[in-house]
């Protein structure tokens, strides 16, 4: 099976382990941590049947939008798009409702979304795939290639990180958003995985725990 | 987890599995054939359940040792729910290591649940009372700790133990109801019932009555002697002197002591013994004979004595006598009663016990599997025969524990 084709990329690139912060949740009802986000205040966190918002300095969940939450979700500065099936619903935080909806371009088989530039940045997850996708028609705009399963994308400073979730090993790891090369990896430890990252636009990167419930908060590398 | 695993997985847990079909019946990566083979396994297709999730479990690479790991159990429990109990139980041990190494302990206990449910549908269970012993259920899904309950019955059902067994039925009543899982509850209600019937006559000075499991025990704890023409032997206490390959040897026993504690005239005993009306000297000796074996072999127990007319039974110590025998009369409810010790039977043991012709035995026994009322295992000679579970545990699989949220 041919699945790693830049491996040679990616063993050569910086790795370090993770630096976990602070740990929040698990929360109530949560099967499963999905997606998460970043609104400048709150990190909202998808748990299957509906979004809550987190404050990060005390975690306390302040806010919660019931909608079906399968996979990632991203915040474009007045909606969320939280990706449910294999559609994205671009939904009003303040009423929860979903004021339209796109194709995912996983066709369902996504994980991991992330706003940036105007964009949508979706995860493919099996298919170790990042799409970037006009918000507003669901077309893709281009396709990045990863070699690795992605479960979380996010944008930061201009860097694309993503989240890698395969069995027991997960990262995070910055690429090359043109060529999709490794640039850059922090290992979360064995048995923790990751669904959905996000950063908060500065020093920190928030991660979604899956079955665990939890979400995990780990130190962006200083520059 | 991609998105529409994770809806299709909500539908499943939430009992929907056409929901989740619909969702995933395109996909063919690990991930979709793993739930599709769960929902199958729910619309009770077995045999495309397992087809699934085999192929689920061969496409999840090495590094997702947990997810195939869950493959390998929910295939082991679609199996036993089609009583395919021809597998290796090598791949289920090792998935129950995989699991217990990453904290997924419910799922671990699932797996040896399901061995121990396995070696009980064989026969074995010395091997199932040990695999039992040591599994824990405290923290986890009380349909597990049902599950667990239901084979701490059945074991002591088999042996006889109807206090500890119902006792178990009431822990797993109560798990059951934690649970809220129709099927499972019914089942527990099923085996409470079952300890509530006739399960054996009482022969006794010529009147007969019915006897619950319970009445049984009851009556094998008494210092009473029991001649046990369910399972062939005589019991005193903790004393077993076990006749199932002594045919001749029992139906004497049996003879004298029904009409105990009067005597049994000769040729009535030879007539029954022997089946033959016409008796001559030649079977007044081999009764002479045959009644000293069994003298020998029951001892210090009782004694037979000669009288003018025959021979009756003389207990030491000033016990009673009674005769327990199968609940209806007929062939077929001797079989049952033989199988009720849940050991795997041959067909020229249980030929042997009854004093019958292998042919006739075999006839019987396949008119009672037709009605489902005795399962076999194996092949031509080492084929063996079992009684159905008193506990049908094996209907209600509890798949959506092995379903994957990775």
């Amino acid at each position: 099976m041919s699945r790693n084709p830049a491996s040679s990329t990616s063993a050569q690139a910086p790795t370090r382990a993770a630096e976990i912060v602070r740990e929040y949740g698990p929360f109530e009802g949560a099967r499963n941590v999905a997606g998460v986000t970043f609104d400048g205040h709150h990190v909202w966190t998808a748990i299957g049947s509906k979004v809550v918002a987190f404050d990060p300095a005390n975690g306390e969940v302040e806010r919660s939008v019931e909608c079906a939450a399968d996979a990632g979700t991203a915040f474009d500065g007045t909606h969320l798009y939280q990706i449910a099936e294999a559609r994205i619903d671009k939904i009003d935080p303040s009423t929860g409702a979903v004021v339209a909806s796109i194709p995912a371009p996983g066709n369902g088989g996504d994980s991991g979304m992330a706003w940036a530039e105007g964009s949508l940045w979706v995860g493919q997850y099996r298919d170790r795939k990042i799409h970037q996708i006009n918000p507003d028609t669901g077309a893709i705009i281009r396709t990045i290639e990863s070699n690795q399963f992605v479960t979380g994308v996010t944008w930061v400073d201009g860097e694309l990180w993503h989240g890698v979730w395969d069995g027991d090993e997960s990262e995070l790891r910055r690429i090359d958003a043109e060529s999709g090369a490794v640039l850059e990896r922090l290992e979360m430890p064995h048995g923790t995985g990751v669904s959905g990252l996000e950063s908060d636009g500065a020093g920190m990167f928030y991660c979604g725990g899956g079955p665990s419930g939890k979400v995990r908060a780990v130190r962006r590398p200083p520059r | 987890m991609d998105s529409l695993i994770a809806a299709a997985g909500r539908a499943l847990v939430a009992g929907d599995a056409l929901g989740a079909l619909k969702r995933v019946a395109l996909r063919d990566d690990p991930p979709a054939l793993a739930l599709r083979g769960i929902a199958m396994a729910q619309l009770g297709e077995y045999p495309r359940a397992r087809e699934l999730l085999r192929r689920a479990a061969r496409g999840f690479g090495t590094r997702e040792a947990l997810a195939r790991a869950r493959c390998v159990v929910a295939g082991a429990e679609v199996a036993l729910a089609m009583r395919d109990l021809g597998g290796s139980p090598r791949a289920l041990a090792e998935a129950a290591t995989a699991l217990d190494a990453r904290g997924d302990r419910a799922n671990a206990l699932q797996a040896r649940l399901i061995a121990v449910r396995r070696l009980l549908l064989l026969g074995r269970l010395d091997e199932a009372s040990a695999a039992l012993v040591g599994l824990d259920a405290k923290g986890l899904p009380p349909s597990l700790a049902a599950i667990t309950e239901l084979a701490t019955a059945e074991l002591a059902l088999r042996s006889l133990r109807t206090a500890d067994a119902r006792s178990a039925l009431d822990r797993a009543f109560a798990a059951a109801q934690r649970a809220a899982i129709p099927a499972l509850l019914a089942e527990v209600t099923e085996a409470r019932a079952a300890l509530d019937r006739a399960a054996a006559r009482r022969i006794h000075a010529g009147h007969e009555e019915p006897l619950r499991l319970e009445q049984i025990e009851a009556l094998m704890g008494s210092d009473v002697l029991v001649v046990d023409a369910c399972r062939r032997g005589l019991r005193a206490g903790d004393v077993w002197v076990p006749l199932a390959r002594r045919p001749i040897l029992f139906a004497l026993l049996r003879a004298l002591a029904e009409n105990w504690p009067g005597d049994v005239e000769r040729n009535a005993l030879i007539a029954r013994v022997f089946r033959t009306r016409q008796p001559d000297e030649t079977h007044r000796a081999r009764l002479r004979v045959e009644v000293g074996r069994l003298r020998s072999l029951v001892a210090p127990l009782l004694d037979i004595q000669a009288s003018a007319r025959g021979f009756t039974l003389v207990p030491t110590d000033d016990r009673g006598v009674v005769v327990l025998v199968p609940p209806i009369d007929g062939e077929q409810a001797s079989l049952l009663a033989l199988l009720a010790d849940g050991a795997a039977w041959s067909t020229s043991a249980l030929a042997l016990a009854l004093g019958d012709s292998q042919r006739t035995v075999q006839r019987a026994l396949a008119e009672l599997e037709a009605a489902g009322q005795v399962r076999s295992i194996g092949r031509a000679r080492a084929q063996r025969w079992l009684a159905p579970p008193l506990v049908g545990f094996t209907t209600t699989l509890l798949l959506p524990a092995a379903l994957p949220p990775e």
